[in-house]
């Protein structure tokens, strides 16, 4: 604008210069939580954590999702191959990373605890338990909110991914579990709230901010290469919480069950592919043996586990420890029988 | 029967009930009102496309680049016709005696005009695509500006009848979104709808400000994100994300996919529609929208040992003569703000970046890590965003950038200036103080048709096209080439200088030529006929941004950004640090300002 200043002042592109409002590519500020979605997302996102583990193996993730459980640091989450002693860190809401230390898994649900040290926290933790049992109850249809992080799209404080949809219903597992990969064998909550890796032990929550379940892994159908989403009910790792959390030992306590016993030896020759369960000998004062199983009797169910094969059978006994009672069904000729057995302890040499 | 069940129900005036069917039909409503701008992008010649929305009644429409497909490598320039023959009867009679030859250098300037007024610039040309709307039609729409660097394409539509306009929508703020809130993708999936209506899914927004790596052959970054859990599969890219009022707030652009191939798994991206305002200028102008970049990579780790160690963003690599390298930036120094926003993570730096086209002036605070692994006090830096090289073909510099013809450049223009709002009143003038780094103000008062210009003790004044003076140490004197022309110029293209009243008027020849980002926030750069490269800066909104023009005082090229309590003067593309503009008012006129002494 002005003649003289054409030599007033030296032209540089770049300078070191005092502060200018140069505007901000977008803002971090956001606006308050309307609708209960938004609130649950907002009232549950600090109460998730995400989870890195050593670098994983080809095909399995090396980040999960964890919830805090305790103020004292405990975290939940599903047990995986890349939680490893001394390579598993959190990374909590405000982006801190922590150091996690393992506490026993608990096999039954793949699920095991991690604790931080809450000293090394900045401020509180926010922990989503315990929640009431009765505040654990869930319904087909109902609303609900998944968080996790899916694909790690989320890193340190950023936020991980939402997502919204209802309860379509629940599923015993110990019905398909030749269908679908799980160990867990007890109800499972299935929702069209999308899943995907990275979201696995994330919470679902309901849209009164209700925990009632933990993301387990998509159920995977081998028979039909089609996938759902599901949850493993908080009420069903109530007592597992109580007694690793709260350090109250309940009778169910589950961790460390000793193998179960029939006294069963099946017909297996080599040379045959999935060969069904057949007796081959019982051994004499076994829980077989006080059952009248005889050679040649063809087990076809535990409980509600159906058997083709020998497999089959020590994968469904599997699930069991000793001490706990089975109904065997077995077939004899033409005829089926069924009765109750009460699984042993393999006795000693 | 139905009908009787839903009176029953609300006999009953189940309060719940009343307010979930009250949300349900305001939903339907905005769904009904936003398919009409949503409509289906396919190729010519090929099978598949994508989707895509009318957002001005103009007929410009959005979509994705990877939608529009490859440059045709087969395009011809047309040739321009001959001048039609009332046309050059016209000029002999107004020529009756020109000398030989003028005749056809009056053909060859004529059919140059042509050229411009009728075909794009640049090298690279994109065939036109099939637009099918949910009214039926098919319309032919032709590939204005293109942005690889966020995915996005403008498109504009052929109207079947002069003066067509279509249904479109408006965008919306992208940054007001929180997760958990109720999202719309529309589009059309595996081109389901044969008559163009789109398909609707709903959901909520899943993440915000997501940053996705450069993703297929083009390697596309997504930076600033939306993620949503709403169904978006193959067909509704380009297709747009509503929020609940029904504006605009992404473009559906990719999805991760677990290990079940190229489905949904409720995890889309869509381009935020706050990033698409910063390159909506220079695609609506046809040109290849250039992302910025601060040509270096930085990562969030642990450095330094013992009391000094730290966690930050740490700068890791850098080329020497990069922008932030001649600026001072250092391998190891520690990102501390960018553009005064607190740098978190790498993620967020590469987004708050990543959103801003090249040319942009940003700022940057650091710490310089210093040869005994500690670092020193923090530093302020300001850059010019270089380019980002999106792995796609350049299309030329300068005059042979890609531009869009002269028609479409004007429709644009028109376009735009249709959505401001008219403020003030004729009769007003304005006034705006600035003042230079030595602490000399200039004074600029205008009441439209006349400027007083007193920079100084320099008093310029332009009553009309022919008259004016200047008076100099108490003396009034004739106006110098040079100042009267500085005058023209500025009067003419100096948005801050103008009363608001007739601003449409002022725009009727102007021609959008592209976007500039004045302190952080998007604006049009339109030019308007005559000598000295005149360029009125504003944004969407219509408010004044600044301008550039040839000073012819100067003897240079001068850029005036204008932010709310802020001026930077940018002349022949070198910053000229330490202006700031003091007032900006509007008032009566008073004759005595233009009255000669």
């Amino acid at each position: 604008m002005h003649k003289h200043l054409l030599f007033a002042f030296s032209f540089a592109s770049v300078l070191t210069a005092q502060s200018q409002d140069f505007g901000k590519a977008y803002s971090f500020e956001e606006r308050k939580p309307r609708t209960r979605v938004e609130q649950v997302i907002d009232q549950r996102l600090p109460s998730i954590v995400k989870v890195h583990g050593a670098s994983g193996l080809a095909t399995i993730s090396a980040y999960a999702t964890g919830i805090i459980v305790s103020k004292q640091g405990h975290i939940l989450t599903l047990d995986q191959v890349m939680i490893q002693k001394d390579r598993t860190r959190v990374v909590l809401y405000d982006g801190s990373v922590h150091q996690a230390q393992l506490l026993p898994e608990e096999p039954r649900f793949g699920v095991r605890l991690l604790k931080i040290d809450p000293a090394l926290v900045n401020g509180e933790l926010q922990p989503v338990w315990p929640p009431a049992e009765a505040e654990a109850k869930f319904r087909t249809g109902q609303f609900v909110v998944s968080l996790g992080n899916s694909f790690r799209l989320a890193e340190f404080s950023e936020k991980v991914s939402a997502t919204f949809g209802v309860v379509v219903g629940r599923a015993n597992t110990a019905l398909r579990y030749r269908m679908a990969d799980v160990k867990y064998d007890g109800d499972l909550i299935l929702t069209d709230a999308c899943n995907n890796p990275g979201q696995f032990g994330g919470g679902l929550f309901t849209l009164d901010g209700r925990w009632i379940g933990l993301n387990m892994k998509l159920l995977d159908s081998k028979e039909t290469n089609t996938m759902v989403s599901a949850a493993i009910p908080t009420r069903d790792l109530l007592p597992y919480l109580e007694e690793h959390v709260l350090g109250k030992h309940t009778a169910e306590a589950v961790v460390n069950k000793p193998a179960p016993w029939t006294g069963i030896v099946l017909f297996e020759r080599a040379g045959l592919q999935s060969p069904p369960a057949y007796v081959d000998r019982v051994i004499t004062g076994s829980p077989a043996d006080t059952l009248g199983l005889r050679p040649d009797d063809l087990v076809v169910r535990i409980n509600d586990y159906s058997i083709r094969t020998c497999r089959e059978f020590r994968e469904v006994l599997g699930r069991f420890a000793a001490g706990e009672t089975v109904q065997v069904t077995w077939k004899r000729g033409t005829k089926v029988q069924q009765a109750s057995m009460v699984l042993a302890s393999e006795p000693k040499k | 029967m139905m009908l009787a069940c839903a009176a029953v129900l609300c006999g009953m005036q189940d309060p719940h009930l009343a307010a979930v069917l009250a949300s349900e039909s305001r939903r339907t409503a905005t769904v009904e009102r936003c398919s009409a701008a949503v409509c289906s992008v396919m190729s010519m010649d090929s099978p598949g496309g994508g989707s895509g929305v009318v957002f001005d009644p103009a007929g410009f429409v959005l979509t994705n680049f990877h939608v529009v497909g490859q440059p045709d490598k087969d395009y011809k320039r047309p040739e321009p016709p001959q001048p039609p023959e009332a046309v050059l009867a016209a000029w002999r009679t107004a020529h009756a005696n020109a000398p030989a030859g003028a005749e056809e250098q009056f053909q060859k300037e004529w059919q140059e005009a042509w050229v411009e007024d009728h075909l794009p610039r640049g090298a690279a040309h994109y065939k036109n695509k099939k637009v099918g709307l949910p009214d039926g039609q098919l319309y032919e729409g032709e590939v204005l500006g293109i942005d690889p660097g966020s995915d996005l394409a403008v498109l504009r539509l052929l109207p079947k009848t002069p003066g067509q306009t279509w249904p479109a929508i408006q965008f919306g703020d992208s940054d007001q979104l929180l997760v958990g809130e109720t999202v719309f993708a529309m589009g059309n999936p595996f081109l389901l709808a044969t008559d163009f209506t789109p398909t609707v899914t709903f959901g909520i927004v899943s993440g915000t400000h997501r940053y996705q790596e450069g993703q297929g052959q083009r390697m596309l970054v997504y930076p600033d994100c939306i993620q949503v859990d709403a169904a978006v599969n193959p067909g509704n890219s380009g297709g747009p994300l509503f929020n609940e009022a029904g504006e605009i707030v992404g473009i559906n652009g990719r999805i991760s996919i677990g290990d079940r191939g190229r489905v949904n798994v409720g995890v889309g991206f869509a381009i935020s529609s706050n990033q698409i305002k910063n390159f909506l200028g220079d695609l609506l102008a046809g040109r290849h929208a250039e992302h910025g970049t601060l040509d270096m990579s930085a990562w969030f780790m642990n450095s330094g040992a013992g009391a000094a160690r730290r966690r930050g963003v740490f700068v890791q690599q850098l080329f020497r003569d990069s922008i932030v390298a001649t600026a001072g930036v250092g391998l190891g120094d520690e990102i501390l703000t960018f553009n005064g926003t607190e740098v978190r993570s790498a993620n967020q730096l590469a987004t708050l970046v990543g959103v801003m086209p090249a040319g942009t002036f940003v700022s940057l605070s650091f710490r310089p890590k210093l040869d005994n692994e500690t670092w020193g006090d923090e530093r302020l830096v300001h850059v010019e965003l270089t380019k980002l090289d999106t792995g796609s073909s350049r299309d030329g510099v300068g005059a042979e950038a890609r531009l869009a013809s002269r028609n479409n450049r004007r429709l644009a223009a028109q376009a735009i200036v249709q959505r401001w709002s008219v403020l003030g009143a004729p009769g007003m003038a304005s006034e705006w103080v600035v003042t230079d780094p030595s602490g000399v103000a200039t004074r600029a008062i205008c009441d439209g048709k006349r400027l007083r210009l007193e920079i100084g003790p320099l008093v310029l004044v332009r009553q009309s096209k022919d008259d004016g003076f200047a008076v100099e140490n108490g003396a009034a004197r004739e106006l110098s080439v040079e100042e009267r022309a500085r005058l023209e110029r500025e009067l003419l293209c100096n948005p801050l200088l103008w009363p608001r009243g007739n601003w449409r008027d002022r725009f009727a020849n102007a021609e959008l030529l592209g976007g500039v980002n004045v302190y952080g926030a998007p604006a049009y750069r339109l030019a308007l006929p005559g000598d000295g490269e005149c360029e009125a800066w504003v944004r969407a909104d219509g408010t004044p941004a600044g301008c550039t023009f040839r000073d012819p005082l100067r003897r240079a090229k001068v850029e005036w950004f204008v932010g709310e309590k802020s001026l930077r003067l940018v002349v022949d593309d070198k910053v000229e640090m330490g202006w700031s503009a003091a007032a900006l008012r509007q008032g009566l006129v008073d004759e005595a300002w233009f009255r000669r002494p």
